[in-house]
């Protein structure tokens, strides 16, 4: 074989093994990251949530993109960021071997903890892939988006923030003011930051709206004894307790309460008492307590996207498994991938900044409720699920969870001193 | 401060410092009877929580003989501990802190990994209702408690005083070397101290734990209260550790009713903080004492 026989073969072998890379990158799966605490049920939730709404999208012959139909692929990674004392810099480097080794188009789930979400905005922003997060809930999000739009602008929350679950409780404490005829609260909370803002939140809104605050007492995370907040509770008369926390630990303050014999109306957010299996965990002892579940979805709005999902869930994992998912997290998850879907379609393209433009122009329906960003790229939240997406809270009667609030898909009014 | 505030931090603060003695009975009972620091304690009441749970849940075991079969399983599992890791290392006392302390991180780690992170683990209560003490209401599992742990301390007392096994074991905790002299086996004595703090770990977290549910952290949390009351109290000193329970106790629900359980912790960190500055063998402990001595 002449020398120029050869070099023209292998010129041809390697134009053809580049049509060949060129059209599997074509075929390849869109990879979406999850980098979140996968040890915590909030991040094994939504990531099984998120990988529910790709294997639908892929059952129904995946996401076209520039005229070709491509599947998705989930690729996740624990970053371990809810272990106590574990540093922000060890949960960005989760991310970034995540986005080293895997080369997702995009982010979904993101960040458990805000602190880590507010680095994170910083160190995708060198990466530029669109990022929808569902968990982190600090403020401070929409206003480094507001800051800094150019830089910030891929990140994108379909998740409850905190100002909203302030106004949800502060509307919910409202409605038990006006109707019920209460007026004298008390305040018992985690010391973190979130439940420390909701809790100063929602009692400026409370006082102006005419309650009268006892009292307030912050625990610090791990607490086992609220005799003492239950005995102020008792001395000063208070009609309804206020409680917020997201620790294990705070399943005690219903338990102990109900031992102290604490009449009052227990109406906030205690993250063991809100799965549909809390009934037997705390052997009924929370009959009467009002629950809020931070986005629609695991309690089903009567919407078809809301009912679709919470189906769906229970025939993917298991009815158990549908029991009991967390309150926060997995209904933003499973619409944030059908979000990025619908804006990539649009886009015809992976283009970040092209996805971006399409994504801002969100108008769609999900387990949530109806999904549209803000400028500062949050979910708005309302109390209209066919307006905007919706929060929701329970009442514990009889082992069952009666949705209370918002009105428009209350099955019922908040009942004192259920039975 | 109310009345009924009075009444309440006394009794919830007895309570409560009960709780705390009887978390750290076992860790205690070992290093003052082995002079072994089972750093692995936390971890054998984390495991004595989930091991009763699956006991009722998944064998359908009555709570009366899963509590007990806990008790028997971690006990066993405490001698094993003894043999298997702490022999080869006795007498290094860096060795078995790091040995005791590896364990316990692997057994609380190992159920983090199984996913043991939901909140379905619940325990139940001895027995339902609640009764009035001082015009506090108290239920009728925290008076269980309170006889659990004085009544496990008077036991323990009585057995330290009035039985050979007691008495050979605190021959071995004085004087090693005359108690080997008298025919005391120094390993079968470190196993049987062992066996005995594990079960008394499992005996806490059944007492316990059905005040709340079983999560993860709860495994580190005895651990640290077990190291606060006994570092407080005097290592060695199983009176120390008694009124640095109750110390703690007291100044956690007293501070708790006054100032904000915020300041709990920070309280009595400064309790231990202040009280080993001026005593660093502890309340009770004679070893830095004997040391400078020397």
């Amino acid at each position: 074989m002449s020398a120029r026989l050869f070099l023209a073969s292998m010129s041809a072998l390697a134009f053809l093994a580049g049509c060949r890379k060129e059209e599997s990158a074509k075929d390849a799966p869109i990879v979406l990251g999850v980098p979140t605490a996968l040890g915590t049920i909030e991040g094994q939730d939504s990531l099984r949530a998120a990988q529910l709404a790709v294997s639908e999208i892929n059952a129904a012959g995946g996401l076209e993109v520039g005229g070709a139909r491509r599947k998705l692929e989930i690729a996740s990674i624990d970053t371990r960021e809810a272990e106590a004392g574990l540093p922000v810099n060890d949960a960005l480097a989760a991310m970034e071997k995540l986005v080293g080794e895997k080369k997702p188009a995009a982010i979904v789930v993101g960040a458990f903890r805000s602190e880590v979400l507010l680095s994170a905005m910083d160190l995708n922003a060198r990466y530029k892939l669109p990022y929808l997060c569902t968990i982190g809930m600090t403020p401070e999000f929409e206003k480094k988006i507001a800051a800094g739009y150019d830089k910030y602008k891929y990140h994108f929350r379909l998740g409850l923030n905190a100002p909203y679950l302030v106004g949800n409780l502060g509307k919910a404490l409202d409605y038990v003011h006006k109707k019920l005829g209460l007026d004298k609260l008390y305040f018992v909370h985690q010391d973190v930051g979130w439940a420390k803002g909701t809790a100063a939140g929602v009692a400026k809104a409370a006082q102006a709206a005419g309650w009268t605050v006892v009292g307030s007492d912050a625990y610090p995370t791990g607490s086992r004894d609220f005799s003492s907040s239950l005995t102020k509770v008792k001395a000063g008369k208070a009609q309804v307790v206020v409680p917020i926390f997201d620790m294990p630990e705070s399943g005690v303050l219903v338990k102990q309460a109900r031992s102290m014999n604490v009449t009052a109306l227990f109406a906030g957010f205690i993250s063991p008492a809100a799965p549909g299996t809390a009934w037997s965990t705390f052997n009924g002892e929370i009959d009467g307590l009002v629950n809020f579940v931070f986005e629609a979805g695991p309690i089903p709005l009567k919407t078809p996207r809301s009912l679709h999902f919470n189906e769906a869930y229970g025939k993917a994992y298991g009815e158990e498994a549908r029991l009991k998912l967390s309150g926060h997290g997995p209904g933003p998850s499973y619409d944030a991938v059908f979000v990025l879907a619908e804006a990539i379609k649009r886009a015809g393209s992976l283009d970040a900044d092209a996805v971006v433009a399409q994504l801002e122009k969100t108008d769609m329906e999900g387990a949530i409720g109806h999904i549209v960003f803000n400028k500062n790229h949050q979910a708005v939240y309302g109390e209209d699920p066919k307006q905007a997406a919706a929060s929701l809270a329970f009442q514990w009667r009889g082992g069952k969870r009666v949705v209370v609030y918002p009105e428009s898909a209350a099955e019922s009014p908040i009942e004192v001193a259920a039975k | 401060m109310s009345e009924s505030i009075l009444a309440s931090t006394l009794v919830y603060g007895f309570v409560n410092s009960v709780a705390l003695m009887l978390t750290a009975l076992g860790f205690s009972l070992t290093f003052g009877l082995s002079g072994v620091a089972n750093f692995a304690h936390g971890g054998l009441y984390l495991l004595s929580g989930f091991l009763a749970w699956m006991l009722i849940h998944w064998l359908k075991l009555p709570f009366p003989l899963a509590a007990l079969a806990t008790v028997a399983a971690v006990g066993a599992l405490g001698a094993v501990l003894y043999r298997v890791v702490l022999r080869p290392v006795r007498g290094i006392v860096l060795s078995e802190v790091i040995s005791t302390f590896a364990v316990g991180v692997a057994i609380i780690e190992l159920f983090r990994w199984k996913g043991f992170t939901t909140y379905d683990f619940s325990l139940p209560v001895f027995v339902e209702g609640g009764v009035e003490v001082f015009g506090v209401s108290l239920d009728w599992h925290r008076v269980c408690i309170v006889g659990i742990g004085l009544g496990l301390t008077a036991l323990l007392w009585a057995f330290t005083r009035f039985t050979s096994t007691g008495l050979a074991l605190r021959g071995m905790s004085q004087n090693e070397s005359t108690a080997l002299c008298l025919g005391i086996d120094s390993d079968w004595a470190a196993m049987l101290s062992l066996a005995l703090g594990s079960a008394l770990a499992a005996v806490a977290a059944i007492a316990l734990l059905p005040l709340g549910i079983i999560s993860i952290n709860t495994g580190y949390d005895a651990l640290l209260v077990a190291l606060a009351v006994t570092v407080l109290g005097g290592l060695e000193s199983t009176p120390g550790m008694m009124v640095g329970s109750f110390l703690v106790g007291y100044a956690t629900v007293l501070t708790g009713n006054t100032i904000g359980p915020r300041w709990n912790e920070v309280v009595y960190l400064l309790a231990i903080v202040l009280v080993l500055g001026l005593k660093p063998s502890g309340l009770f402990g004679r070893s830095k004492e004997l040391e400078d001595r020397v």
